[in-house]
């Protein structure tokens, strides 16, 4: 039988009281909204004004006129902030629905056919994943060349590893249950069983790696873009704003200080969204009423 | 009803091996199992856990798992001998002669989709029609009530007894000549196991399938089975028509399964008596 050690009026209040974490979850859902919403606004709605455009004074620091200065150009730093957000979030997005394409169909394979197709695609997985991931993606920057393509192709490679590996852990685990034996003795087609029974099965491991692999798409694209094998100026990134800050972090620091903060914000709130994600998805989850 | 049924057996297994192959070493799964299962035929296997009969469903389907591995013998299904099967050629085989029923009929249903699409699913391929009012009366014909309302709920949201009967009706709507049934009501309560019973007999009855019935349930299967296989460490112990194993039963492991039978004594201690 089940006992509480608390009466059922404080358990009550307990369960009112539990979620900081749901706090935090809206507060980061919040930030990530805000985010994304004025990066896209500023494409339809250009409030903030041409991000190439000279505008002002050389340095000048925020100011009524120009709400996050200029930079060493003279250009508004509001205006190439929110397009740097834009290209890396676009960026970022691109490279993990890729991921995600490549991983569920490696992952789904893997882990229903087992035997030597899962053999195959762990270990090139395991290879793929022993590099660190900024060295890997140089890596792959110095093969494909400096620019979008670049940073494209190295969040996939980055990212496809662990993804494959949590998509095949889990697509495995479903293959043994009693739905999928009794579709296969029904001569249900390999393919059905894939995407029609696994797949709906571990989309919750694909949403919460998604937004662990985007949190990590955005950290490789600053990287690379902090390093010269990412975006290319005049574009700009939020990787390529903070390399340009760090040039004048004594004189101008406005200039490292909005896109380093605008990258925290996005990383520290996919992230927090991913893991309240993997809490609520994850059947081990104890949620005590006490 | 063995006496009638034809002789060319539905199953067949010749002298089948088979050991699990682990970590830990190598198990002895079956050891040169000879089994015919006449069509229209009720039989069943009993045994304890561990005794090899769910290994037998498996191998008559082509199912065994990747760590089990034939040693020697052969199944014959219809006439074929599966191992020598394309797996297009199994694929088609256990789709239009096979059902399975499983233990668990909560999670025999894919727990992401509504009843109907699974419905749809598993018979749109066989070309059966799977509008509303042909579902409906799919689930009526395994006596579920309301059964429109059924096919909008996802399994979580029906009964035990409720899942078991949609799990019934998926498998007998393709009509298969070899139902195998691994205790299809253990996880069920006792008069809601009466009735699914029932409902599988009569369905096989009227289809003229053969059933393999698996099960701990003697009683049960003594009430509706034809034939008894009784199996102990993958051996087939003892079989025959089954009033006559359960009444006399001839082996030691037999007497000893009759005798744990609640309400029943050991054959030999009555006969000392």
């Amino acid at each position: 039988m089940t006992t509480y050690s608390l009466p059922l009026s404080k358990r009550k209040r307990a369960v009112k009281t539990r979620p900081p974490r749901d706090a935090l979850f809206i507060a980061a859902a919040c930030a990530l909204g805000l985010i994304v919403l004025v990066a896209v606004a500023a494409a339809v709605i250009p409030f903030a004004g041409d991000p190439a455009r000279i505008v002002g004074p050389r340095l000048s620091p925020p100011s009524a006129a120009y709400p996050f200065g200029t930079d060493a150009l003279g250009r508004s730093v509001l205006a190439r902030l929110l397009e740097g957000t834009r290209t890396t979030l676009v960026l970022s997005t691109l490279a993990v629905v890729c991921t995600a394409v490549i991983s569920v169909i490696l992952g789904l394979v893997a882990g229903y056919a087992g035997g030597w197709a899962r053999e195959v695609i762990m270990r090139l997985s395991d290879v793929l994943y022993s590099f660190p991931s900024i060295v890997l993606a140089i890596l792959i920057a110095a093969v494909v060349g400096p620019g979008q393509a670049a940073v494209l192709s190295s969040i996939v490679l980055v990212t496809v590893p662990l993804m494959t590996r949590m998509v095949s852990a889990a697509a495995m685990s479903v293959a043994k249950r009693d739905f999928v034996t009794t579709a296969k003795i029904s001569g249900v087609s390999a393919p059905v069983i894939l995407f029609r029974h696994l797949l709906p099965n571990v989309s919750g491991t694909i949403a919460v790696q998604g937004t662990y692999a985007l949190s990590v798409g955005i950290l490789v694209e600053g990287g690379l873009s902090f390093l010269g094998y990412g975006v290319q100026p005049p574009r700009s990134s939020l990787g390529l704003l903070i390399q340009e800050g760090g040039s004048y972090m004594l004189q101008a620091p406005w200039l490292l200080f909005a896109p380093a903060a605008v990258l925290v914000v996005a990383i520290l709130s996919i992230n927090l969204i991913g893991d309240t994600m993997r809490d609520r998805l994850d059947p081990r989850e104890t949620r005590s009423l006490v | 009803m063995t006496a009638n049924a034809p002789a060319a057996p539905v199953v067949s297994l010749t002298g089948f091996s088979a050991e699990y192959r682990t970590r830990l070493g190598v198990t002895r799964a079956l050891d040169g199992i000879d089994l015919d299962v006449a069509r229209g035929e009720l039989l069943a296997i009993v045994g304890e856990s561990g005794s090899g009969k769910s290994t037998v469903s498996q191998a008559i389907g082509r199912m065994l798992p990747r760590v089990c591995h034939v040693t020697s013998g052969s199944v014959h299904v219809l006439g074929r001998d599966i191992a020598s099967l394309a797996p297009d050629a199994i694929r088609a085989l256990r789709r239009e002669s096979l059902g399975f029923i499983p233990q668990d009929p909560i999670a025999s249903l894919n727990p992401t989709m509504r009843i109907r699409r699974q419905l749809e699913l598993a018979l749109r391929p066989l070309g059966r029609p799977t509008d509303l009012e042909s579902l409906t009366e799919l689930l009526a014909s395994v006596k579920i009530l309301e059964p429109d309302r059924v096919l909008r709920l996802y399994p979580h949201e029906v009964s035990g007894g409720m899942a078991q009967r949609i799990a019934i009706a998926l498998t007998m709507a393709r009509e298969p000549e070899i139902l195998i049934a691994d205790e299809p009501t253990a996880s069920l309560d006792a008069q809601v196991r009466d009735e699914i019973l029932t409902l599988i007999v009569d369905l096989v009855q009227r289809s003229g399938a053969s059933l393999i019935w698996i099960s701990h349930d003697l009683g049960a299967v003594r009430r509706w089975c034809d034939r008894i296989v009784v199996m102990h460490q993958g051996r087939i112990v003892e079989e025959g028509p089954a009033a006559q194993v359960l009444d006399e039963p001839r082996a030691d492991y037999t007497r000893t399964l009759v005798a744990a039978i609640p309400g029943r004594q050991d054959p030999t201690t009555k006969e000392a008596e």
